[in-house]
């Protein structure tokens, strides 16, 4: 099931069109992974519930040359150096490989959770090294100096997210606004497997995604998934929208396939390629193999996690107004 | 030789944020834990977050405490606006309803018990790929042949995949995971397709499949490579459970796995009452003024530092005494495992409950009402309301505690299974369960303390579930491992 380095390459070399590579990618990519001195991933995690990780773990492809799941992502494309949730080392240990790296600033620095500046930044550390703890806000200033690039996971990284909402206890904080410079985001509650593997991916072969005002990719929610154009308006490609297809407006739940705008969906105003795009593979629907979902597909309104909006102070269930 | 302080920070492959410090002295002849603080680095302050809020929004912002159990939290939160809002009745809403939740929320528990069994904790046993992430990792008594750590390995990579689909079975129902819209208060929003049934069913005979013929069998090999360690990690020995997976529409329904708490073994199990719950804080980092109150009225004003606190999370204590959670308190109070606690007793409970229970999800996708709405309409009460959601998570019992008033929510409280088990001391200078469950355990290498690590998995804990929690200024004596005076 898992490939070698070496295998993976010879798969990106016979389907290169399939994955959208190019000879030029496919001699970067293998310069990239080849290479001893390929850049490493760090992953830390902040003020954060690690459901980015977990959503990381449910990696599934069946695109030739792509990564299968997450063990062939770590095993084959990435070097992830530093990863709490699924690393095997732990304290002086971990903290080492960390600081060797960051000296060596051959690393992605992938962040997940937002930064918390209340009690000095002390109300999340990140690690201790020669006796000192490392608040997360300062982890992140030094490595995200050092860092090729920085990609931000979920909407606390991104843009604050849940930790920043309401009264924010921890005066919370995006990493863009903590560092002062626009990070490149892959927001989302959580993030999309799919959608971080790419952005990595694309870094490695020192690709720059165009990004819109927020930071996020433009081609995750403009590209479907095979690839063509795709509306990007969660509601202009909703099966329940009423000016497409006709359905009636739902006044209450359990009302099956009718649209939940007067519910509280945020759906008119999102903008993400969410369609059959989670817990499966991209793009199938049943009966194919691994169907992916999403909360629509479940007459669920659109929180709208992917915007930097969520989740705001407006109750999910009342009509929304942005 | 003096006693030694070392820290282990972070402590990996849990959720969330874990410091552990521990003493180490040569007692008998053998090197052993003889002191301990658990100390989370985390604090967030879900309460206040929630503090204004529609009701209704507790289950979407709640599940967002956890990545890994947020399906419990939002049944937590269902289940108090269900009482509030006074949701009841024997219906095929209500019963799909049931059906939908349990089956969402099993499939995370099938998810959170592979994570942890094969991701978590294995690497604790074997040396795994040779490779980042996987390596460096810490020397250790290894006792497995060539030929053993080959077929972990492998089934490490199938639990990889296993693990992956329990949530794409949970997503069929929920839409998304981690982090579904499906829990509504009134119900669940999905109405269950033939199609939905018959691939949900698909994925867990999979599952029910994998449970019984690798990871069962791996557990007993591990256990029986390591029997020591069914004697190590003992801890107080107060198992207590809230139980959960509801089998009918009842006010008082009848639960899959108990509602209960055993102290001793002489006493036998005993049934929980809330009302004694309180939560301490003379060593956690919140106003005093807050200490040995009941949840429903508790409030979460953190200030930092304060004198001798060490933690945010506060030590809930159940009529004065700390109680432990998970697979294994469940396991025991449901009658279903013999009443033994130790690292390889949870273990093994937790991989016996994934058995029970997916069997009985087996029975509940079965039951589902093809084409029948699982939502019951309800209002939010325009009086003051106090409502309590009490469940498990796959790392044990969970409390939501509720306060509306106008419609908002003007207090919310939640107690988390890490909050009972990587518990500080309380008021009374008792330490916490997994605190006490070090005390005894025997350390090889203190630079690499592989046994200490062994006894922490064991509890799975899930740092960012316990929402207070924060390390207090750290002394001048405890020093990180491999940083100690003298020593490297």
């Amino acid at each position: 099931m898992v490939v070698t380095r070496r295998a993976f390459l010879r798969y990106c070399n016979l389907a290169a069109g399939a994955i959208g590579l190019d000879v030029l990618h496919l001699s970067k990519l293998q310069t990239a992974l080849g290479r001893p001195g390929a850049p490493s991933v760090i992953w830390l995690h902040g003020s954060s519930c690690t459901g980015c990780s977990v959503s990381f773990l449910n990696r599934i492809s069946d695109k030739p040359g792509e990564p299968a799941d997450v063990a062939e992502v770590l095993a084959n494309h990435i070097n992830l150096i530093y990863h709490a949730t699924i690393m095997t080392s732990a304290g002086d240990t971990a903290a080492a490989a960390l600081k060797r790296a960051q000296e060596s600033g051959n690393f992605i620095l992938v962040l997940e959770g937002a930064v918390p500046l209340a009690f000095g930044g002390r109300c999340c550390i990140s690690y201790s090294y020669a006796g000192r703890e490392v608040t997360h806000a300062q982890a992140v200033q030094e490595l995200a100096a050092k860092a090729i690039a920085t990609v931000c996971v979920g909407a606390c990284a991104s843009f604050g997210g849940i930790p920043a909402s309401g009264s924010n206890p921890t005066q919370a904080v995006s990493v863009s606004k903590l560092i002062g410079r626009p990070t490149l985001n892959i927001s989302g509650c959580p993030a999309n497997p799919d959608w971080v593997v790419w952005a990595v991916v694309q870094l490695l072969l020192a690709q720059n995604p165009v990004l819109d005002a927020d930071g996020r990719p433009v081609a995750l929610y403009t590209t479907g998934h095979d690839g063509s154009a795709e509306e990007p308006i969660i509601h202009d490609k909703c099966p329940r929208n009423p000016g497409n297809t006709g359905t009636l407006v739902a006044t209450q739940f359990g009302q099956n396939g009718r649209c939940l705008e007067h519910l509280g969906c945020r759906g008119p105003h999102t903008k993400a390629r969410c369609n059959a795009s989670w817990n499966g593979i991209g793009g199938h629907v049943y009966p194919q193999a691994h169907p992916g979902h999403w909360c629509i597909g479940v007459n669920a309104p659109c929180h709208g996690c992917v915007e930097k909006t969520f989740p705001g102070p407006q109750s999910f269930y009342e009509p929304y107004e942005p | 030789m003096p006693v030694i302080t070392a820290a282990i920070d972070p402590v990996t492959r849990i959720e969330g944020h874990l410091k552990i410090d521990v003493q180490v002295d040569t007692v008998n002849g053998v090197q052993q834990v003889v002191d301990a603080h658990a100390v989370g680095t985390l604090f967030r302050g879900f309460e206040k977050i929630l503090e204004n809020r529609d009701p209704r929004d507790a289950s979407i912002i709640t599940s967002r405490i956890c990545g890994v159990c947020p399906t419990s939290h939002s049944v937590a939160a269902v289940l108090a606006l269900d009482a509030a809002c006074g949701v009841g009745g024997d219906t095929p809403e209500r019963t799909n309803s049931r059906l939908l939740r349990n089956l969402v929320h099993g499939a995370c528990f099938l998810e959170s018990h592979l994570l942890h069994f094969y991701l978590l904790s294995l690497p604790d046993y074997i040396t795994g790929l040779p490779m980042a992430p996987w390596l460096p990792g810490w020397r250790m008594d290894k006792r497995l042949d060539k030929a053993v750590v080959e077929r972990f390995r492998g089934n490490y990579l199938k639990a990889v995949e296993q693990r992956r689909n329990a949530h794409e079975m949970g997503a069929i129902f929920g839409g998304k995971l981690p982090h579904t819209p499906g829990y509504l208060a009134g119900g669940f929003t999905a109405v269950p397709s033939a199609n939905d049934q018959a691939l949900f069913i698909g994925y867990l005979n999979g599952l029910i499949g994998f449970i019984r013929d690798v990871y069962l069998p791996d557990m007993d090999l591990l256990g029986s490579l390591y029997a020591d360690y069914f004697q190590i990690g003992k801890g107080y020995g107060r198992l207590l459970s809230f139980g959960v997976f509801e089998q009918d529409n009842g006010a008082s329904p009848a639960l899959l796995l108990q509602s209960g708490r055993l102290a001793t073994e002489a006493g036998g199990v005993q049934a929980v009452n809330p009302a004694l719950i309180t939560e301490q804080v003379t060593y956690s980092w919140y106003e005093d003024s807050q200490n040995n109150l009941h949840p429903s009225v508790e409030d979460t004003r953190p200030i930092s530092p304060k004198g001798k606190a060490y933690s945010w999370l506060k030590a809930p204590r159940y009529d004065g005494l700390a109680y432990e959670c998970g697979p294994l308190a469940r396991m025991v109070v449901s009658g279903q495992y013999p009443y033994s606690v130790s690292v390889m007793d949870r273990h093994r409970a937790r991989a016996r409950e994934a058995l029970l229970l997916a069997n009985a999800m087996l029975g509940w996708a079965n039951d589902l009402l093809v084409g029948n709405s699982a939502y019951t309409p309800c209002d939010l009460p325009v009086a003051v309301t106090t409502a309590a959601g009490l469940t498990e998570a796959p790392r044990g019992a969970l409390g939501h505690w509720v306060k509306i008033r106008d419609q908002k929510i003007a207090q919310y409280q939640v107690i988390t299974p890490t909050c009972w088990t990587i518990s500080p001391r309380d008021t009374a200078g008792n330490r916490g369960p997994l605190e006490q469950a070090l005390i005894g355990t025997p350390v090889a290498n203190v630079d690499q303390p592989i046994e200490v690590l062994r006894v922490v998995h064991s509890v799975d804990p899930c740092l960012d579930c316990a929402t207070h929690v924060m390390r207090a200024g750290a002394g001048a004596k405890i020093h990180a491992l491999g940083a100690l005076p003298g020593r490297k």
